[in-house]
């Protein structure tokens, strides 16, 4: 009986998939190049790992949250969103959680029973890169030997990630995205961040990183269709230890970025009124 | 159907699924999904606007003869993009049947997860946020 709902539900669904698919619009859809496909046609995710000139891996492409929950498809069209399960709560996976330091921890509670009203992605303040890479917004990434940039669809925001290894700076000015840095190791980039604003919103439930965060990445692609981050967080104004987290991407083809930007027409808080 | 066919229509099923995954707000802080709506009405304004796009209708109540506006909130523009929206897929006077969840609040405002068009029959996804 269970599979036969389902199967309605499908079918249901299917309908609704052939009645939308006529419509084309933009480069929606717009064929990626030298994209490695298998004999029925999908794309080879598992295909070697693409390298620049310089035989390092090349990080570009247009990426989506791989944290998927069980059992979620994971296509990798450009038709389709996925979030990741950690994007309400970060520490999800960790048998403790976040380590939070005392002050922190009723204040995530708030957040976490108010449903996140107060999140001020809501209320269209840019994302910080560890919680886009969980959100349901598609992430450019644009790699060159010196330089990476990291375009967000969502209020067009950017990120850039200097290769060169560069000192960070000594008093930043605390931003959204912090000053990144990185060099290789192996295959592997080793991105060091700091200098982000205080009460930067890591996820739904309101984890957040102080200007005293020190985030490492480790960034590898691992082949053609799948990216792996493994985080560090050093943060002792808001957390009582180091933490880490393995964040994954996929690669998703014949896509391209459309601009979501957040103030032309933010209502919710309207709707709830809230105060802003 | 050819067996290849229905495979690919299946596989798109599965994306769409995914697809309704869609946030900018926590859903269940506005929206009850548990009060699911049908409604009937006429289109009187398209708010083709980011972060998400605003529909309004005019429903009657065929008891009382009134009519009352309701406001429908869907994804934004990029998601109904990809999903084979175009911005003028609905135009005023457009006569619409909308499934959805009812705002929290009581006010005649829902999230659509579907909009029929009822001249066509033509179902599409509205992108709603489940989150």
């Amino acid at each position: 009986m269970i599979e036969l709902i389902q199967f309605k539900r499908l079918f249901i669904i299917t309908l609704m998939v052939i009645a939308t698919c006529p419509a084309t619009a933009q480069w929606i859809g717009y064929p990626t190049s030298d994209v490695p496909r298998l004999a029925d046609g999908s794309v080879n995710m598992e295909a070697p790992t693409p390298r620049m000139a310089n035989g390092m891996p090349d990080l570009s492409g247009i990426w989506i949250s791989d944290n998927t929950r069980p059992g979620e498809p994971t296509p990798s069209d450009g038709f389709s969103l996925s979030s990741s399960r950690l994007m309400t709560n970060m520490g999800a996976d960790m048998p403790d959680g976040l380590p939070y330091q005392d002050w922190l921890i009723p204040i995530v509670k708030e957040h976490t029973d108010n449903l996140a009203i107060n999140d001020p992605h809501i209320r269209c303040i840019p994302d910080n890169f560890l919680r886009a890479y969980g959100l349901p917004h598609m992430l450019k990434f644009v790699h060159t030997p010196d330089l990476l940039v990291v375009m967000n669809e969502m209020n067009a925001g950017y990120r850039q990630v200097f290769l060169d290894a560069r000192a960070l700076p000594d008093d930043p000015a605390p931003s959204f995205q912090g000053y990144s840095s990185a060099s290789w190791s192996g295959d592997t980039l080793v991105i060091e961040t700091i200098g982000v604003r205080n009460d930067t919103w890591i996820d739904w439930n309101g984890s957040v990183l102080t200007e005293q965060a020190k985030v490492r990445e480790e960034m590898r692609r691992l082949d053609y269709g799948h990216l792996e981050i493994k985080v560090t967080v050093d943060d002792p104004a808001a957390y009582t230890k180091p933490w880490s987290v393995t964040l994954k991407q996929r690669l998703v083809v014949d896509a391209e970025l459309i601009d979501e930007i957040c103030l032309e027409n933010e209502r919710f808080v309207e709707h709830m009124n809230l105060p802003y | 159907m050819t067996p290849a066919k229905f495979k690919i229509l299946f596989a798109l099923a599965l994306l769409l699924e995914t697809s309704l995954v869609l946030a900018h707000h926590s859903f269940p802080a506005q929206y009850d999904i548990n009060q699911q709506i049908t409604l009937s009405g006429t289109v009187t304004e398209v708010q083709w606007t980011n972060p998400h796009i605003f529909i309004h209708i005019d429903v009657k109540d065929e008891e009382s003869g009134e009519t009352r506006n309701w406001i429908l909130e869907l994804g934004g523009p990029n998601a109904l993009l990809r999903l084979g929206w175009k911005r003028d897929s609905l135009k005023p006077d457009d006569l619409v049947i909308v499934e959805g969840s009812l705002a929290r609040n009581g006010s005649a405002l829902v999230n659509a997860t579907s909009i029929t068009m009822a001249e066509t029959g033509r179902t599409m996804l509205a992108g709603s946020s489940r989150e």
